[in-house]
């Protein structure tokens, strides 16, 4: 049932000055991270756990990160349309037919699509998400352990499979982000595990240190690596308001990739890259001109743009229902839910409806603020561009020691962190990706407590997992799946193989 | 490039042996007849252990070409930030933190980012009076008392 009464308290609560004041920095610093190349919404919200620490009401630190999250959708397209490089990796496709546009001499027309179109597809995402969640975490009352293990399992699969380039680097990632989270105290006896006689190690790992390590440190190092010569800007952006024409071009490409950027952003791992990529590949099969796709084709920047934001708004689904973060980011949402003492899940919307309610207001009201911040202001955005990365590369660093501090006032804390950075520089560097390990860190936790629970109630029998009617039937797509991808690999490598001789 | 990943492939290949090792002689996999502390690691160190065997054997045929894993001396900056930034760590209990802080930020630009030492110090001075005031005025975070505050 559609609960009025709820999101009209959400309003009540994300209206308070205090609330749309955190709404619109959550905006503004989303989008100033997608609009800069190389720092990502996951490694900003890493940076802010501290501060989202000191903040009283979890209310208004959640609002703050999911604004930097949609932010960041919205930010990325800029940098992919007037320079050609993705300022968020969703934005990835964009740089496509966006910068031919720019070429042409049409970036205003190519930002204001992308903004609008943002700002449609992020207000239906919001839309399904306040009509989807409710029952879903109804639904999810009825969870016990055999069916928590088994959502765990299929979210881990599908995440590990669909954000990175080779599975088995995917499954290392997330055996390695398994084995983190063993570290400290077993959950249920109360053992001591893998602390090599360290007494920090004895207390299990921190989320925050673990992520600003991988994304803050890592990304920093990665950068200083791959440091090229600043790009310049050249690009004239003329008038951002996209004529008559263009929004009757690019409306149903809106439509179509909002509809697949929800459905996508609902599954874990499908997220708003891959959401951008399907929505790109549907526009290009579904155009009348096919040819004109990485010409300039405005419903390429069109479609992929708006499935991003759909797919960012709808990842808070399992994420608030299911207490299942689909993502990096929504990962670290759900460590700063954590922190305030809030577990997300099926419970969220009957023991903090506040929270729940107050996030999915401000989400329409951050998608209000960054129209206005997308489109007239693109030209403010742009000028961010300018700033030299040598100057914010030690910002940033010292903004990632001093907030691990803060969090336990542990030095032992920012080794940690270090080391963690240096093994997210080297797997970056050695294309191992890091979203599955971070995913895994966090969903490590429940998976065994109910793997350990599930099994003490069937007496040690697996077949628990399989007799009950939704855990079994996870189990079965979670098989099916993997037995899918096993054949389509294989098949691939023949091909390939034929094609090769 | 694979010459690296099979070594990726050994060194996960070690850390699922001490993770076997521990589960089975430190920790306990089953306790009373129930799943133990040592149940899950032990499970997750033989799915780690399958997982290197096949990323070894993925890349057991060597490259037509040779691939670089850094482009010249690109390894310094890192470096040289890695070391800055366990300077700072190692400091930071003794000579406080807004003083490690103008450090690191003073030293990252001057040697990092090649800026000129007047710039990276005022940049330094800065950045350690802007953290004074936001962690350790606003947050009220109890950072260890050094040489200047």
């Amino acid at each position: 049932m559609f609960d009025f009464a709820g999101l009209l308290n959400g309003f009540h609560i994300a209206l308070s000055p205090v609330n749309l004041l955190w709404c619109l920095i959550g905006a503004l610093l989303g989008t100033a991270v997608g609009v800069l190349p190389g720092l990502g919404p996951a490694a900003t919200i890493a940076l802010l756990l501290p501060v989202s620490l000191k903040m009283g009401s979890p209310v208004t630190s959640i609002i703050l990160m999911s604004g930097i999250f949609y932010g960041a959708m919205y930010g990325g397209s800029t940098t992919s349309i007037l320079l050609k490089i993705p300022g968020e990796a969703a934005s990835v496709v964009t740089c496509i037919d966006g910068y031919q546009m720019a070429k042409k001499g049409r970036a205003g027309a190519a930002l204001g699509v992308a903004a609008i179109g943002s700002f449609i597809a992020g207000t239906v995402g919001v839309l399904g998400l306040t009509a989807v969640a409710p029952p879903l975490a109804e639904a999810a009352l009825k969870f016990g352990p055999p069916e928590y293990f088994s959502l765990t399992l299929l979210g881990l699969l599908l995440a590990t499979y669909l954000t990175g380039e080779s599975p088995v680097k995917g499954f290392i990632m997330a055996t390695m982000g398994l084995l983190l989270g063993c570290i400290g105290l077993d959950p249920i006896s109360g053992a001591v595990r893998f602390a090599f006689g360290v007494p920090d190690l004895q207390s299990n790992i921190d989320f925050t240190t673990v992520a600003m390590g991988l994304f803050g440190v890592g990304e920093i190092l990665y950068s200083l690596d791959e440091a090229e010569a600043g790009t310049i800007l050249t690009t004239k952006i003329g008038n951002v308001f996209p004529t008559l024409r263009d929004l009757a071009q690019s409306a149903w490409a809106m439509v179509r990739g909002s509809v697949i950027g929800f459905v996508i952003g609902i599954l874990p791992g499908g997220g708003a890259v891959l959401a951008s990529l399907v929505s790109y590949a549907v526009e290009k099969k579904s155009s009348k001109h096919p040819e004109e796709f990485g010409q300039g084709a405005i419903e390429g920047v069109a479609g992929p743009e708006s499935a991003n934001n759909a797919a960012a708004s709808s990842s808070f689904i399992p994420l608030l229902t299911l207490g299942i973060p689909g993502n990096a980011s929504t990962a670290m949402i759900f460590a700063a839910l954590l922190i305030h003492g809030i577990t997300p899940g099926p419970f969220l919307l009957k023991e903090h409806g506040d929270v729940f309610w107050g996030v999915v207001a401000s989400m329409y009201l951050g998608n209000v603020m960054l129209l206005v911040l997308n489109l007239p202001l693109v030209g403010m955005w742009v000028q961010l561009l300018r700033v030299p990365y040598a100057f914010m590369a030690p910002m940033i660093m010292v903004l990632t020691l001093v907030g691990v501090y803060s969090v336990d006032n542990s030095v032992f804390d920012m080794w940690v962190m270090l080391a963690m950075g240096i093994f997210g520089y080297l797997a970056r560097k050695l294309k191992f990706d890091l979203g599955p390990l971070l995913l895994a860190f966090v969903l490590g936790p429940i998976m065994e407590r109910s793997l350990r629970q599930a099994l003490l109630m069937s007496r040690g029998t697996a077949g628990i997992f399989f007799s009950r009617p939704i855990s079994g039937a996870l189990m079965a797509i979670a098989i099916l799946f993997v037995a899918y991808n096993g054949w389509a690999g294989r098949r691939r490598r023949r091909r390939m193989a034929a094609a090769a001789a | 490039m694979r010459s690296w990943q099979r070594l990726c492939a050994v060194f996960f290949l070690l850390v699922s042996g001490v993770v076997l090792y521990q589960s089975i002689r430190v920790l306990r996999v089953l306790d009373h007849g129930q799943p133990g502390s040592g149940f899950m690691p032990l499970g997750l160190g033989i799915v780690l252990a399958i997982l290197s065997a096949v990323l070894f054997f993925q890349n057991r045929v060597r490259d037509e070409q040779r691939v670089r894993f850094w482009q010249p001396r690109a390894w310094v900056q890192p470096l040289v930030a890695v070391a800055i930034t366990a300077v700072f760590i190692v400091v930071f209990d003794d000579i406080g933190a807004i003083t490690s802080v103008t450090v690191l930020v003073a030293g990252w630009l001057w040697l990092v980012g090649k800026k000129r030492f007047v710039v990276a110090a005022i940049a330094g001075a800065l950045t350690g009076a802007a953290v004074y005031v936001v962690f350790a005025k606003l947050l009220l975070t109890p950072f260890p008392r050094g040489l200047l505050f």
